[in-house]
Parts: C-alpha cells; structure tokens; sequence
C-alpha cells in the first residue's frame, strides 16, 4: 500500500516535470554546448542556451563561449535571439570588444517589421553599455521615440536611462528626446519618460513646466510603478515652482520657526495642539532637513527666504497636484499610496491632510511586505498629527505574527497618538503585552507605558501600580535565575517607576517606599541601583519615607559586602544623600551607620570604591561635626556647598530621547535605513525656479554617476580645507583664485578645486563655503561611512575621484604661450642661385577648406640682383588642384597644394612672406614642389608635420574625460618612458614661477603647444608636501582631425622628479589609429 | 533601481541570478545574506524585516512557500517600489507556474528567466500586467509540454507584441478572441480578530478581496454595484476600475482585464462577533500547567465552518507536553508549536483539548503566556455583510453567464491566555 502510494507520488512528480527545462537545469554540462551552439538547427541552438542559462543560474561562469553565442545573434528564430540576448546582457560588460561583433544585427533589427524585435534589439542594444556604440544607440533611441508601436517608444524612454552615464556630454540631445516623450499620446511612454527624466535630468524642473499639467492629468492612468516617480517629480515641480503652501502642516511648522526665539514657537504649539496637529521643535528639524536649503544655512538667514516662498492652497497648480494625486490614495500598490500621501502630507491644506490616514493604514493589511516600511513612515506622520491618528489606536495593536522590530515601531506609534479617550484600552493592551515571551518586547511595553504616564497624569497611579505588581512578581521571577531577558523587564519596570515618580515625588510617596521596601528581595544589581538611588534621592521627602530611612539605611549596611560594585557606589551614595538631609534626632545613630559604611568601603578590594569612600570621609565630617564651632573643620562651608552640588543637585530634567533619526523624505530609502543613501536629494528649495528656458542648459549637475553625486561636494571640499592649511603651493592658489574673481584679466596661472569650480556656476565661492561649513554633521558621517562601505563602486570613478582629490589644476590659458614657428629650409640659397625659402607651419585655418594646411613661406632673396618670376608648384600634378574642395573626399589621396600667385620679382635683401595652402591627405611623405626663379625650377622637398594636421578642438575637463573613456583599448596608444632632463629648463628661472613643478608643466605645456596645434584642456599638478616631487604631473590636450572631424587626445603624465631626469607617458586616443599613432611619435619626439 | 534579483531557497542556495544593470553584483552577497539570516531569525527569511542593509547594498527581500526573492541596490530608491515589485514578481511566477517552491523554479527556470527579463529592464519594472506577459511568453501548459515531449521543440515566446503592451487599457488586449464569455465574482474574505486575556473582543474586522475571474469577448464595460457599500471602511482598487463613478456613487464601473485578477480589496472594521469562540485557560501551579481549550459555535453563520485549527507556541522551559483532545488531533511540531487540528465542529459535543505542561526545575509558574492563532474556513458566505447588488455587462454580443461566490477564513485571529 505504502509502496504503490510513493511510485504514484513519484510518478506524478514525473509528470509534471516532463516537457519542462528540468533535466537542463538539474545537468546542464551533459552534452556539448559548443557543438550545439554552431548546430544548423534552431532547436540545437536553443538547447545549448538553455544549458548555459543554467549554468549562468547556477553560478558557473561561461564567458568564454561568448563568441559563439554571439554570432548567433543573427539567427531568425526568437526564441534564440532572446536567450542569446539574455546571456548577452548578462556578459556584455567583460566581454565588450566581441560584443561589439553584434551591434550590425541590432541596426538590422532596428527597422525589423515586428515592433517586438525592434523593441528586443534597442533594449539589448543599450543593454550592452558600450561606450563606442553609445552614439549609435542615441541615434536608435531619436528614433524609436517616434516609432509607430508604443511599446517600443517606451523602451526608447528606458534605452535613454542606460545612455546617460555613456553619453555625458550629450545631455541637451537626451533632454530633448525627454521632451518628446512627455509629449506622447500613450500613458506608458509618458510614465517611462518620467522615468527616463528622473535618471537624465532630474534638475531640468523647468522641462516639466511646459508639460505640467498634462502630466498631472495622465497621472491617473500611467503604470503603478512610473506613477511612484512621476508623483516624485511633480511635486518637486511645484515646490521649486511655487514654494509651499501656506496653510499646509508642514509651512504651519516653518511659521514657528520664524518666531525669532524657539521658546517662543512653543505656545504656537499649544495653540495648535487644539486645532489636531502638534509642533515640537523636533518636527521643525525634520522639516529642515527634508528642504535642500535649510539643512545648509544658518538660521537667521534661512528664515528670511521661507516667508516669501509660501503660496496659496488656491494655487492652480498645486490644487491640480492634489486632485491628481487624491485618486491614487486608492491604488493596489503601497509604494504609490505612500508618495501620493507624502504629497498630501507636504502640500495639502492642515485641514485635508486626514484624507490619507485610512488609506495609509490599509496598506498595513493589504500589503503585509510593505507593513514595516510603512509603519516607519506612519510613525513620522503621527508625530507631527498624534490627534489625527489617535481614534486609529487599535490599527497598532499587536498581532502574535509580528516580528519585533515592528512591534517597537507599533509601540512608538501608540505611545505618540495615546490620548485620554483612547489610553484606557491601550494601557489594557500593554498589560496582555507584559505576559509576552518576547521579553525584549516586554521591556519595550515598560518602557512605553512609562512615557504614556508622563504624558497623561492620569492614568499615573494605575500604571504605578501595574509596575510595582510587575516588580514584585519578577523579582520573584529572576530569583530563580533561568531566564534570559527577565532582568530587563525588572530593571526597565523600576526605571519607568523611577521616570513617573520624578515628576512629583511626594505625592507618590507610598510607591516609594513600598519600592524601597522590596529591596531585600531583588538581587539583580542594576535594578538594586536604581532602588538605592532613589532611596537616596527621595530620602527626606514627605511624611513616610523619613520613618524607614532608619531601617533601609542599616539594611544596606549590613548588605554591603555582599553586594557588587556598582551597589556598593550606590549605597555610599545614598547614605551620603541621608546624613545631608537626616533630621536631628536621628543624627547619632546615621552618623553611626554611615561611618561604619565608610570604613567597610575603604578597606573594599575595588579601588573605586576605596576612593568613593575617601571622598566621603572628606566631604561628609562637615554634616557631621557641626555641633561644637571648636570641631568645625576649617572649610566647613566649602565642603557643604561641594557636597550639596555633588549629592544634592538638581536633575536635568531629561527629555523623552528627541533623537528623531527619520529625518529624510517620506518614502524614500533613506527613511527606511536611517542614513542618507547614495543618491538621496532633499526637496528643492521653495520657488527656486526660474522660468527662463536657458534654466534647461544648466550645468549643475555633472554626472549621473548617481553614487557620488549627493557627497561628492562634500568630499572635495574637505580636502580642499586640508590642502589649503598644508600646502603652500594650493594657498597661493585658492589667492590666486580669489584674485580671479577680482578682477577680470586672465591670470597666468589660476588653481582650483573641482567644489570650487561648482561653486561658481551657481553661486559665489563664499555662500559655497557657508554652505558646506554648516552642513549637518550627521549626515556628513553617515554619507562618508557608507560611502566607505559601498566599496563596490565603479573602478573609474574612483579614479577620478583620486585624482580630483590630490591635484590642483592648473590652468593656463593657450594664449600665455607664444607659439614661435620653427623654420625650416625648403630651398637652400646655394641651390638655387640665392633664393632662400624657408617655411614653418602655421595654425592659421586656411579660408577656403578646413582641411587645407597653413604653411608659411619666407622667400628672401640673398643676393644683390633682382630675382623675377618666384612661383612655387606642385612637382607631379599641376592639374586637378583646382577643384581640391571636391576632390578631398575622394580617392585621389596623393597631396596636392593649392596655386598661389608667384612673386613678379624681389628686391635684394628682401624678404617676402607666402602663404602656401596643402592638402596633405595625412601623408606624411616629404611634398615634392618646384620652385621656379628666374626661369630656372629648383626642385624642394616640404617636410609635413603631422603636428598641424589636427586643429585644436576647445573642451573642457568633463567632455575630455568622457571623450577619452570612450575611446579606449583598441583606440589608445601610448608610449612610456620618454626621458626629459630638466636640466635645460634652468632657464625658466627668469620667469615668475620659481616652482619647480611650475616650471616643468609650463615648460613640456610651451612645448607642446609650441609645435602643434592643440587646445590646451587642463594641467592637473600634484599636491604633496615634497616639493620636488612631480608625479601626478598631468597635461591634457584636445585636437581634431579636420577631414573626418574626430577628436584627437593627447594625454602626458609626468613621473619622477623635478630635479632628476623625468619620465613621461604619453598618450594617445583617437578613432584614427593610424593617424593617432603617427601623432604620438612626432609627440614624443617634440619632447625630446 | 534594482541591480539584481536573486531567488534562494529555503537553505539559502541560489536558484536564479539575474542581473539587471551593466555593473553586476557578485552573489557573495547572497552568501552574506543566508548569513545575516541565520544569525537574526535562525534561518527564517519570513522574520526578516524586508530592507536590510548589507556592507555593500541595500537588500529588499520578500518571503513566499521557502522561496526568497532578493534585490539588492546601491542608490536611494522608493523602499516600496522594490518591494511591491519582488511581491508581483512572486504573484506572476505563481500564476505562471501554478504554484511556487524550489523545484518548479528550477524546472521553469527558462520561463522565469524570461518573465524577469520581460518586467525589469535596467532596474525598473517594465511590463507586469499578467495579462501582456502572457502573450508574450506562454505560461508552460499541458499541450505546451506535450509538444515538447513529443516534437522535441517548443517555443514558449510569442512572436508578437500583444496589442495592449501598446493600447490606452495596459491591461487588457484589444481583442480576446474564443471567450467563453462568462464572467466569475468571488468574494474572499480574512477575519482578523484579537480577544485579549480577560476574553473580551479588543479588536474584530474583516479584510476582503473581490476577486474576478472574466473571460469576455471584446471590450465589454462592466458596472458592480452594492447593497450596503457604506460597510466598507478602506478599500484598493485594481487599476481598471474608474475612480469617478466610485466617488459620486459608490459603484464600480470598469474594463476587466482577461482572466483572473484582483478587482478590489477592502476592510470592514469594528464587527461585532466572530462565528466561533476559543476559550483557552492556562494555570499553573508549583511546578505544572494545567492547559484547558475550549473551542465552539458563538455565532452560526448558516454555513459550516470548515478545517478549524487552533495552533500556539508551547511556552519556553516547559520540560514536557502531554497534550490530548477529545475531538480532532493534537500535534506538537518541531518548532514547539502545538497544532490541534479540529476539522468542522460535530454536533453532540464541544471539543476540548486539555493536559499538562511540565515545567523546568525550580519554576513555580508560568510567567509568559502563549497566544493561540485560530484558523477556519467558511465557504459561501462572506461575515463583513457585504453584498453584490449588480452586476451589469455592457458591450457584449450576447449575455454573458455570471457567477458568484463568497467565503470567510481567518486571518490574524489572535486568543490571548
């Protein structure tokens, strides 16, 4: 019977793995997947992916077979082509050269007829990230953002997100394929262009303006998941727009600041705590941090901003944000019920906030995933309106099924919102709450209960009692010494007592000492501690505790070798608290009781306690001996005042923990995880916008790069500081920098920082500075520790940021070098009956064809006789230079100079300049020409210099880095080890720099820019303390090739010392290899 | 945006990795997860809380039948985005597959792959409507698996983009061809209700779901309307149903996706009674515990009430458990939970479970109190008193069949001792 039951039960199972992929999961290896890979059949095919899917699942890495799968790309089947793309993407980034091999059928794809296979194709295409198809995919992208098929304008808006960290420099382009989609019919393609705008251009706030209202309105109907986002953007839309609204909760907490005192905006507080919603000054913080501005200034000038950034609910924009947004409060998804109550919460009027209550606790129950997430945002909803979400007190009562954290986050919840009404049926909770196994939950119950007693007078003499009978009971319990968690819930049951005592002692006297009482019988020290000390502290107080004082006084006394350390400090604490405050009648006998305490402590085997008691066999003979004046110790009256300050003074009174560590935006995961994640922004400061167009160009944001985008201006400037207290070299820089802003020349030299340089385009260096000095510590830490953390970054990056951290920039501009051409012969006077012609190259760009070389001819005639009829021409071809401008791209690739006008005749002596215009076609083979003097031709040799056949392309820093990344491996040639002796740069001594790194990054800069036509883009020097040090020495420089417009990089970096031999790697990147590699030789040698 | 997605197993192994950015994510952090697991919540990923944050990433993880769905990020991101979307994904793979654990992951594990890649792209959900994604990849049925056996070849991708990947109704096609035009309405319901220690009903309410499973031909436009809508406290709606007719009238008016989905889900607080009573009683007394359970019918609600179980966590320092009921039977599992399960209550008498705790040395009394977790089932009938007054299909060739169902079960049904 058993038997038959499992071979059925096995069969079954049989069953229902046949037809399935099990046995390729379960044995991936055992056929040959190459073998199948390069089958004629589609199926074959399809078997060995799924085989390498499996082993991809299962961790083993197959990247070597990419080749053969890659070719497979062009198969018809879709089945093979979306298993090659998922093993594709899943590879791309290591294999990025044999990925390349399948960009072709991508571009086929891309005009396929079936909109899903353009769809695949884009998607997989920008999937790859390869910085050298990144142009070509934007080109995909522009168009299939006007595709017929919505489906594939939708992954046109995703393609866009995976473009912007390839494609940094073409942000303009990416913005405006954003702007064509916001603009599109379909509700998906808008919602993926809000996201496509969140990842692009999330400052572009003026992009949304023109859209605004449309996006409001399509907001209904766009996916869940973009409507998250989407809500996101819009209301930072509008505060940046219209700053806040006037009568919202949160603008109602900014009008408390702007009472210039904050003890002033606490009976604001009062007031409004009629009206629902209650303000403490925590809740100013929060609100401070969640607004870009006010984490960053100092008060006094904040607060002038925030008066004339408040708007009307009646604005129109803000009312349509609310409209749109109320609906989703109904929507299946918790993420999109959380932003659109964040809105509501941070926009809407005090009086309409409420609407989000219910639906914000629904989700407790709907989404059960989402509850803790939820409930850390409720906790913060609730501080700021406790009345509003009082009446849903039983919404947070707790299920068996919760775990403990969001048990804690429940009990805040209810201690927040716990109201006269409401506090009978909670305070009956907390009591089922005290038999929990969970005894840390139990604790946390305690505790809760304690902070409801101090906030409601009332219930303060039941829960009282209820502590004292929990006292009792695990007292008894812990005697027994089995269980783990049972001393905290006594210490804590004491320290509630404790915390709801203090508040009037004497009237809850008969607590005391029914406390004080129980002593003998706890013997856990912590809580023991806390009985003495308030034994100690209470001791004269009222009409009961005097008359056991006796008794509990010689109690501990006789307890007190028995007892640890911390009780023993107590105990002599207490009975120096008693002799302070002991009556007459009893002085002899305490006096008593006391000393013998003391001498039983000086002889303690613990050293603390040996020292307590000397201090207080000092400190106390001054209570004790004032009966005779003849025994008064001399500084009786010091010692009293010491005494009473150290025994006698009065509490700070402690505030419930207002360590409010929610302090980031509603829904975010910052929220969640209590620090500032990478990434995080803080709403934008209120009426920040301006509506001018050119807003859209602004450069503010650098990079997309988004894990370092929230700190890195932190980060720079800190090392900013500490160059500039270290290094002399960087304190005259951040002079010579501030200088610049004086006045508007050119400075030679000027050095900056990359926050600096941020600084500028916003705002002037000084307000930057404020900003960074006062930003909030805290999130300072924690950004820089999980920065530290988050170590996984990418490797470039870092790089960069290394770079940015220990080098000035040094910035010359192309002008402060003269360019002084080199001569060189073309026609000797020996040669040619006393014409000499020299020529040089020029940067000049030739008027008629960008691609035309300048070169200047310096005919002089040497002898004494008139020399006519000078006219230079090309040896070979004298035809077909007429229509250079046409034939350029054509194949005749053979040099060819365009006719100039001879010279009818030259004096003696006279020298006249020519311009002579040729059309190298990169050859580099010396230019054969005829010179014709007098009749006769001379035949010359024009040496080309590939040095002036690229024309300087102005970039900055950012723009240059992009290029560069983009063109890597196959496009890079570098050549090491290129000696320079500094030796002969002794000359430079005349000129004003006397640094010696000054003195070589102006000297190879002069070089290079001397004998070629670059642009110069930056000249990055290190900062270190030795001097003489040069490496990290780095010049960058920026060219183009004119006939195929193709940047051309030279980056040199410097090794060594300044005084010692030099060691430069140079390096070249361009599209042009042949060309680059060229360049790179005659680089070198310029240096040399 | 999510890097990747790891689905694990019930010991922490890795079934499927899919990554979903350029910049991949190495699974040690699954190795670091299983770790963190192990260490907080003795290897139950159901009692992790589902953000966690690791060294190197912020981890969302949702926990379904010992399957668990981890994504893993390193930027700021809506926590509930990541987590309602690992939710759906299980939602999907449920529907998908018929069921979820370990092994039908794995023997799918194309189709899942396939699914992943289809609702993420780059990190960020792209097609989750089931609807479309079942046009898109076939879910794996009987014919599908039968070709496959017998031609050796089968394609579970469709070869054309469904229409309403594109159309203004995402969750619908435009065109449903071979309907059987019928459409089924079913209401489901949770009653979550918690008695406290003096017996006393702190808190009853009821959590629904209307769920519709509809097979229309073309686009027909649906009205539902209640009898009593004013019951319903909250409520969620899926997104077809319009928001205006609901505002103004209470009624839900809307175009149905194909198939089975989740109308609407709602909340019925403040009931007044539960359908059945647990009565626990818990003594002890130097050294033992004497536990009594009573369980019976408070409130007939006309319809049996089926597979009733009560289950609760044996207190801690108990030596030994004798536990017996007079009707259905008691286990003790290995977690030292005690499940009684009762099935439907007979009719000649009230079941009782009662017996003897032992407790360890030296403890007179029990100091902590378990809470006892009742489970039922109540087919036919929906407790929240909510009713279905009409409903109206607009826009079909011929009249459709309709059908409706309603029953209870408990969800949080707390007894406290």
């Amino acid at each position: 019977m058993f038997g038959l039951q499992s071979s059925g039960a096995a069969a079954s199972w049989v069953v229902g793995r046949m037809g399935t992929d099990a046995h390729l999961y379960d044995d991936p290896d055992d056929a040959s997947i190459p073998a199948l890979l390069d089958s004629r059949f589609d199926a074959d095919k399809v078997d060995a992916l799924k085989r390498l899917l499996a082993l991809i699942a299962q961790g083993v890495d197959v990247a070597h077979l990419f080749p053969q799968v890659v070719k497979n790309v062009a198969s018809q089947s879709l089945e093979v082509k979306k298993l090659v793309y998922l093993y594709l993407l899943h590879y791309a980034d290591k294999r990025q050269n044999e990925a390349l091999l399948s960009v072709n059928i991508f571009q086929k794809d891309l005009s396929d007829i079936n909109p899903l296979v353009r769809a695949w194709a884009l998607r997989t295409m920008a999937g790859i990230r390869l910085h050298v198809v990144a142009p070509l995919v934007l080109v995909a992208v522009k168009k299939c953002a006007r595709d017929p098929s919505a489906y594939v304008r939708k992954c046109a808006a995703y393609a866009l997100c995976k473009l912007c960290d390839l494609l940094p420099d073409q942000a303009m382009a990416l913005e405006e394929i954003v702007d064509i989609l916001f603009g599109d019919n379909s509700p998906g393609v808008v919602g993926a262009a809000a996201l496509a705008f969140k990842t692009v251009c999330p400052s572009c706030l003026a992009l949304v303006s023109k859209h605004f209202r449309k996006l409001c309105e399509t907001l209904p109907d766009i996916e869940e998941w973009t409507q998250i986002i989407l809500i996101e953007i819009l209301l930072r839309y509008v505060i940046a727009r219209h700053g806040f609204v006037k009568d919202s909760l949160l603008s109602a907490e900014i009008q408390g600041i702007n009472d210039s005192d904050p003890v002033a905006s606490m009976p604001t507080q009062h007031d409004s705590a009629g009206n629902g919603f209650c303000g403490t000054i925590s809740n100013i913080m929060l609100f401070r941090h969640y607004i870009e501005e006010f984490s960053g200034f100092p008060d006094g000038e904040g607060d002038s901003l925030r008066l004339s950034s408040v708007t009307t609910s009646g604005n129109n924009d803000v009312a349509i944000l609310l409209k749109c947004t109320s609906p989703l409060l109904w929507s299946r998804n918790s993420g999109v019920i959380l932003a659109a109550a964040s809105v509501h919460w941070i926009m809407a009027p005090i009086g309409d906030v409420k609407r989000i209550i219910g639906p914000v606790l629904f989700t407790l129950r709907s989404s059960p995933d989402a509850a803790h997430v939820m409930l850390g945002n409720i906790l913060v909803f609730a501080k700021t309106m406790p009345l509003l979400f009082a009446p849903f007190y039983e919404e947070f009562f707790i299920n068996a099924s919760d775990p403990y954290q969001t048990r804690a986050l429940k009990l805040e919840i209810l201690t927040t919102i716990a109201t006269e009404p409401s506090i009978q049926a909670i305070f009956e909770e907390f009591q089922d709450y005290i038999k929990d196994p969970d005894r840390k939950f139990v604790a946390d119950t305690v505790a809760a209960i304690a902070l409801c007693a101090q906030k409601l007078p009332s219930i303060a003499t039941t829960c009282l009692e209820g502590l004292l009978a929990l006292v009792f009971y695990e007292s008894s319990m812990s005697n027994s010494g089995h269980f783990d968690g049972e001393d905290a819930v006594l210490v804590q049951a004491i320290m509630s007592i404790k915390a709801i005592v203090k508040v009037n002692p004497v009237s809850y006297e008969k607590v005391i000492v029914r406390l004080v009482r129980s002593v003998d019988k706890i013997k856990e020290p912590v809580a023991r501690c806390l009985i003495i000390w308030i034994f100690g502290e209470y001791n004269f107080m009222g009409n009961l505790i005097p008359k056991i004082v006796p008794a509990v006084l010689k109690y501990l006394a006789w307890t007190f070798t028995a007892d640890v350390v911390e009780t023993k400090l107590q105990i002599l604490n207490a009975s120096a608290k008693v002799i302070m405050h002991c009556p007459e009648e009893h002085m002899e006998e305490f006096k008593r009781i006391v000393a013998y305490v003391i001498e039983l402590a000086t002889y303690d085997l613990n050293y603390d306690v040996r020292d307590r008691a000397r201090l207080l066999s000092r400190l106390l003979p001054c209570y004790t001996t004032h009966l005779g004046p003849s025994h008064h110790p001399p500084n009786g009256d010091i010692c009293k005042e010491l005494a009473y300050h150290i025994f006698d003074g009065k509490l700070q009174p402690s505030s419930p923990s207002t360590n409010n560590y929610r302090i980031y935006l509603p829904g975010s995961l910052s929220q969640a995880v209590l620090h500032a994640a990478p990434g995080y922004t803080p709403l934008p400061k209120p009426q920040s916008m301006e509506l001018s167009h050119n807003k859209i160009i602004e450069p503010t944001r650098s990079n997309n790069s988004v894990a370092e985008s929230g700190s890195s201006i932190y980060e720079s400037s800190s090392v900013y500081d500490s160059e500039s207290e270290g290094d002399g070299l960087s304190d005259r820089g951040t002079d010579a920098s501030l200088h610049h802003q004086d006045n508007q020349d050119v400075p030679l030299v000027h050095i900056y920082d990359t926050s600096i340089q941020k600084g500028q385009t916003g705002q002037n260096a000084e307000e930057n500075f404020a900003d960074l000095i006062s930003t909030d510590l805290t999130e300072l830490m924690s950004k820089s520790a999980l920065e530290s953390w988050l170590a996984e970054a990418p490797a470039d990056t870092l790089v960069q940021n290394s770079l940015q951290a220990s080098s000035a920039r040094v910035a010359f501009t192309n002008h402060s070098f003269e360019r002084k051409p080199k001569l060189h012969t073309l026609l000797d006077s020996s040669d040619s009956n006393g014409l000499r012609v020299l020529y040089a190259f020029s940067s000049e760009v030739s008027p008629r064809s960008r691609i035309l070389v300048c070169v200047d001819l310096y005919l002089e005639n040497v002898t004494t006789q008139q020399l006519t009829d000078i006219a230079i021409k090309s040896e070979e071809a004298s035809s077909g230079v007429d229509s250079i401008g046409q034939t350029s791209e054509g194949s005749v690739s053979v040099p060819t100079i365009v006719p100039v006008e001879g010279i009818h005749s030259l004096a003696p002596q006279q020298t006249e300049k020519m311009v002579l215009e040729v059309h190298f076609h990169h050859h580099l083979l010396p230019l054969k020409l005829s010179v014709l003097c007098n009749g006769k031709i001379h035949p010359a040799k024009l040496h080309p210099d590939i040095a002036y056949f690229v024309r300087p392309l102005p970039m900055d820093l950012n723009a240059f880095l992009c290029k560069e990344n983009q063109l890597r491996g196959m496009f890079e040639y570098a050549r090491r080890s290129v000696k320079i002796h500094l030796v002969q740069y002794d000359h430079l001594d005349k000129l004003e720099h006397s640094d010696k790194n000054l003195q070589v990054a102006h000297s190879v800069a002069s070089k290079i820019l001397g004998n070629t036509n670059v642009h110069l883009v930056s000249m990055d020097m290190p900062v270190t303390f030795n001097v003489d040090d040069t490496s990290g020495l780095c010049w960058r420089f920026s060219s183009e090739i004119p006939s195929t417009s193709k940047p051309c990089l030279i980056t040199i970096l410097a090794e060594g010392h300044a005084s010692g031999p030099l060691d430069l790697t140079v390096k070249v990147n361009s599209e042009d290899t042949v060309f680059a590699l060229n360049l790179l030789n005659r680089v070198v040698a310029i240096i040399e | 945006m999510l890097q990747c997605i790891f689905i694990l197993s019930d010991s922490g192994e890795v079934i499927v990795e899919k990554q979903m950015v350029g910049h991949r994510v190495d699974r040690a952090i699954c190795v670091w997860f299983w770790d963190y697991v192990l260490a907080n919540a003795a290897g139950d990923p159901s009692k992790i809380l589902q953000v966690v944050v690791s060294p190197t990433h912020y981890l969302f993880q949702i926990y379904r039948n010992g399957v668990t769905f981890l994504a893993c990020t390193q930027v700021e991101m809506p926590p509930l985005m990541a987590i309602e979307f690992l939710s759906r994904v299980a939602d999907v793979l449920t529907d998908y597959l018929g069921d979820l654990n370990e092994d039908i992951i794995k023997d799918n594990f194309v189709i899942v792959y396939q699914i992943l890649d289809e609702m993420m792209d780059n990190g960020f959900p792209l097609t989750t409507e089931p609807n479309i994604l079942k046009e898109m990849i076939a879910p794996p049925n009987i014919v599908n698996k039968m070709l496959n056996v017998v031609t050796g070849k089968s394609s579970t991708l469709g070869s054309k983009l469904p229409d309403a990947a594109a159309s203004f109704v995402p969750w619908r096609t435009t065109v449903v061809k071979d309907a059987s035009n019928e459409v089924y309405v079913n209401i489901v319901e949770e009653l979550d209700a918690c008695v406290n220690r003096e017996g006393v009903l702190v808190k009853c309410e009821a959590y629904g779901e209307i769920q519709v499973n509809c097979s229309l031909p073309g686009v027909p436009e649906l009205t539902m309307s209640f009898a009593n809508p004013t019951i319903m406290n909250d409520f969620t709606f899926h997104p077809c149903v319009r928001f205006r007719p609901w505002e103004s009238d209470q009624v839900l008016s809307f175009v149905p996706p194909d198939g089975q989905f989740k109308l609407m889900s709602y909340r019925v607080k403040k009931l007044k009674k539960t359908p059945i009573y647990v009565k626990p009683q818990l003594t002890s007394d130097s050294g033992n515990c004497r536990v009594s359970v009573m369980v019976g019918i408070r409130n007939d609600p006309g319809k049996p009430i089926d597979s009733i179980t009560v289950q609760f966590q044996l207190p801690p320092l108990i030596v030994s458990a004798d536990l017996t009921a007079n009707y259905g039977t008691v286990d003790i599992l290995a977690d030292k939970t005690c499940l009684w399960t009762i099935g439907q209550i007979p009719k000649d008498k009230a079941p009782a479970l009662s017996g003897n705790l032992r407790l360890e040395e030296g403890l007179a009394q029990l100091h902590t109190m378990p809470t006892f977790q009742v489970k039922f089932k109540i087919m036919g009938v929906a407790l929240s008193g909510l009713q279905i007054d009409k409903l109206d299909v607009k826009n079909t060739p011929s009249a459709p069949y309709k059908g409706f169902r309603a029953q209870t079960q408990a969800g949080k049904y707390d007894v406290r001792s």
